[in-house]
């Protein structure tokens, strides 16, 4: 009966991660054949790339705001939607929209929004008199262009995230919330004494997820941003290794790299934040 | 031997001259017809030509075409990927002009010059020298598409200038003129996000300053500050920091230039523009204001009219390829120049490619140029057969991917304040002896 799965599993994800750790210690370039072996020397390589370096830092920013505002995005949605109200539903499926659209629609959806010449914040911003004359939002200054880019994924992965921590939030017995009114805890306290203890495995999920989506960042900065090293990212970087310069032996090893960071940093996440919960 | 079988013989033996004779006539038929019943896969960075078309090719040799409509940069991925993994793709594909070096390197595509000689056919295709290196030929010009200058006449008549500029210099104060008089503020449309098209406007605007970019043999030709690439790059970035160009270009692609910048009159001219944006943006009313009033111009050049650097796609096959015969009749039925004007307009919007600029060759040229079709064709067809010249003489280098991204990174980083031209420069010459060594 798992015998499908199997193979499933091996041929798209064993096979592949397997030939990844091999390759990635072999030289393997189109242009300057033969394959050999390498030893550590794409690690090397790439790191005596200030490129590379450079969206290393940028990745980290794009997780760190990617994260933080996915996982509070979420979880502030998640409470309003707990309560039922009329056009709950409607207001649910509509939420989930942005989850269903591919990153490259939202990365022109927002390029459009953005835009230094007929973008809407631009313009949101000149009416409310917060800007004089029409901004370059993203491409001129890193970390701007960064939260910019990131807001872009985090507009995308936060439903998701949200109804991660709405399933938890309501599988948590209504008695609990009425024994701590019973006992006089106010709504700041009933949310940080009850709530939040009690979501923990859906917030362990919903941040685990942003994380891994944040690390692996490729569609927003793409359109966004383009090639410029302003805002690039390891994966846009790892692309344009492997897939322009075809040095494809220093693309598996940062392919390598990546997903050994990212492996660590969910297992950190899921180790702090996870705890069963038994009602 | 009998009289029978003597008769035989030499009923075979006018059979098999009349054959010879007309072997080249009908070799391409004889040989399609063997084909009949073959399925072929084409993935091209072009929608497919409409079905009545395609299906005049199957019933002309019995192959059936599968056209796949790739956007360039996957298909460019899909190619990449499919060579490494050694695997088949499809059996016709893009070659890009810029790709050409890397295929000859990596031997992902099967020369064709056992098909096509390109000396005997050199007369015919004006672009043909972007596709051959070291006397290889890697793949066949699919069209012919030049970097052109354009301009809003109207914005220059309002301006009181009433003769295009025929040297960079008038072209510069003519700008600076119609900035002034407040006609457009930001009248020059340089597209300066970090991508190819930062690049290829880079080359253009050496080569009308008299130069290239790299030598024969792939030397850096731009680090003196008296070359015409630094040059070219320091008026690129002057034009910017003295509110040339809208400062908004610092995120713009080339397409965003097209279709926001000149198409709705923010700015009046494009110095590298792509030939075909004319028909296919500029005249289209439902994207663009500026209907009748914009047109090619000869490129203003150093001391008068530059040259066009040809930026044409091409179609080969891959080593990978299945049907390899049937991808050659495919290939030579796409370069027949009925088929060739018929894809960029001269029979009317019917058997148009969507997107294709011009004819790969002279025949399909002169056919477009009668039609009188086109928008501009006339004018298009003149720069083509006589400014129109290769970005490498000697074909693009295999690290010509690695050096653009050089040269598109370094030049918008440059615009965007964080190092100056002398440091740009000098990063892509490092580039190109790093990718040299």
């Amino acid at each position: 009966m798992v015998a499908p799965l199997v193979v499933f599993i091996g041929a798209l994800a064993i096979y592949p991660t397997v030939l990844t750790v091999i390759e990635a210690f072999f030289h393997n370039d189109p242009l300057t054949p033969p394959n050999h072996f390498v030893g550590l020397g794409n690690f090397r390589g790439i790191f005596s790339n200030p490129q590379v370096v450079s969206a290393f830092e940028n990745t980290g920013w794009y997780v760190l705001f990617g994260v933080a505002l996915t996982v509070a995005f979420g979880t502030s949605i998640a409470i309003l939607l707990q309560k039922k109200f009329r056009g709950r539903g409607i207001v649910l499926a509509i939420m989930i929209l942005p989850w269903a659209l591919p990153g490259v629609v939202e990365g022109v959806i927002w390029s459009w929004i953005y835009d230094p010449t007929f973008g809407l914040l631009n313009s949101l911003l000149k009416s409310l008199h917060f800007l004089s004359q029409y901004q370059i939002f993203v491409g001129t200054r890193q970390l701007e262009s960064i939260f910019l880019i990131s807001l872009v994924q985090v507009w995308q992965i936060t439903p998701l995230a949200a109804l991660l921590i709405l399933a938890s939030l309501q599988s948590i017995p209504a008695e609990l919330y009425e024994a701590a009114r019973v006992d006089g805890a106010g709504w700041w306290q009933v949310i940080r004494k009850v709530t939040l203890p009690l979501i923990r495995p859906g917030l362990a999920i919903a941040t685990v997820e942003a994380l891994v989506l944040s690390i692996n960042i490729f569609d927003q900065v793409y359109v966004l941003n383009a090639g410029a090293t302003t805002a690039s990212s390891v994966m846009n970087t790892t692309y344009f290794i492997t897939f322009q310069n075809l040095n494809f032996g220093q693309g598996y090893a940062l392919s390598l790299l990546t997903t050994v960071v990212t492996v660590a940093l969910s297992v950190g996440a899921l180790k702090v934040l996870y705890r069963k919960v038994d009602f | 031997m009998t009289r029978t079988y003597r008769r035989h013989v030499g009923v075979f033996a006018v059979v098999a001259m009349v054959g010879a004779t007309l072997a080249v006539g009908v070799g391409n038929a004889a040989s399609a017809k063997t084909l009949a019943g073959t399925t072929i896969n084409v993935a091209i960075a072009y929608p497919a030509p409409p079905k009545a078309t395609l299906a005049k090719f199957t019933k002309q040799t019995g192959i059936k075409v599968n056209w796949s409509y790739i956007q360039w940069d996957d298909l460019q991925t899909k190619i990449a990927a499919a060579a490494e993994a050694n695997t088949y793709f499809a059996d016709v594909t893009d070659v890009d002009w810029s790709k050409v070096g890397e295929y000859y390197q990596t031997k992902w595509f099967l020369p064709l010059n056992k098909y096509f000689s390109p000396k005997s056919i050199a007369s015919q295709y004006p672009q043909l020298s972007s596709f051959v290196r070291n006397g290889t030929l890697m793949g066949m010009p699919m069209d012919v598409s030049l970097l052109v200058t354009t301009v809003n006449k109207a914005d220059f008549s309002r301006a009181g200038i009433t003769t295009m500029p025929t040297t960079l210099t008038k072209y510069t104060s003519d700008l600076q003129l119609i900035a002034k008089k407040g006609i457009v503020a930001h009248p020059l449309d340089i597209p300066f996000s970090a991508a190819e098209g930062l690049s290829t406007y880079w080359y253009e605007v050496t080569a009308a300053m008299g130069g290239q970019v790299l030598s024969s043999s792939y030397a850096p030709l731009f680090t003196s500050k008296s070359s015409p690439g630094y040059k070219a790059l320091a008026w690129m970035v002057n034009a910017y920091k003295t509110g040339l160009v809208p400062k908004a270009n610092l995120g713009y692609e080339d397409y965003q230039g097209f279709e926001t910048d000149m198409a709705h009159n923010l700015t009046a001219s494009v110095f590298s523009d792509y030939a075909g944006d004319l028909g296919t943006i500029y005249q289209v009313p439902s994207q663009s204001k500026v209907v009748s009033d914009v047109e090619y111009i000869p490129t203003p050049g150093t001391t008068g009219l530059a040259s066009n650097l040809a930026n044409p796609d091409g179609i080969g096959i891959p080593a990978k390829a299945k049907h390899v015969a049937a991808a050659v009749q495919f290939i030579k039925w796409m370069e027949e120049p009925a088929n060739q004007a018929a894809f960029a307009g001269a029979t009317g919007s019917a058997n148009v490619i969507s997107t294709f600029p011009l004819p790969s060759n002279v025949g399909g040229l002169n056919q477009l140029a009668a039609s009188g079709k086109v928008p501009g064709g006339a004018a298009l067809v003149n720069l083509v057969e006589h400014h129109s010249r290769s970005v490498f003489p000697a074909g693009a280098p295999p690290w010509y991917p690695a050096f653009s991204n050089a040269v598109y990174t370094n030049i918008h980083s440059v615009v965007a304040g964080s190092e100056s031209v002398a440091s740009a420069i000098s990063a892509i010459a490092s580039e190109i002896a790093s990718l040299k060594s």
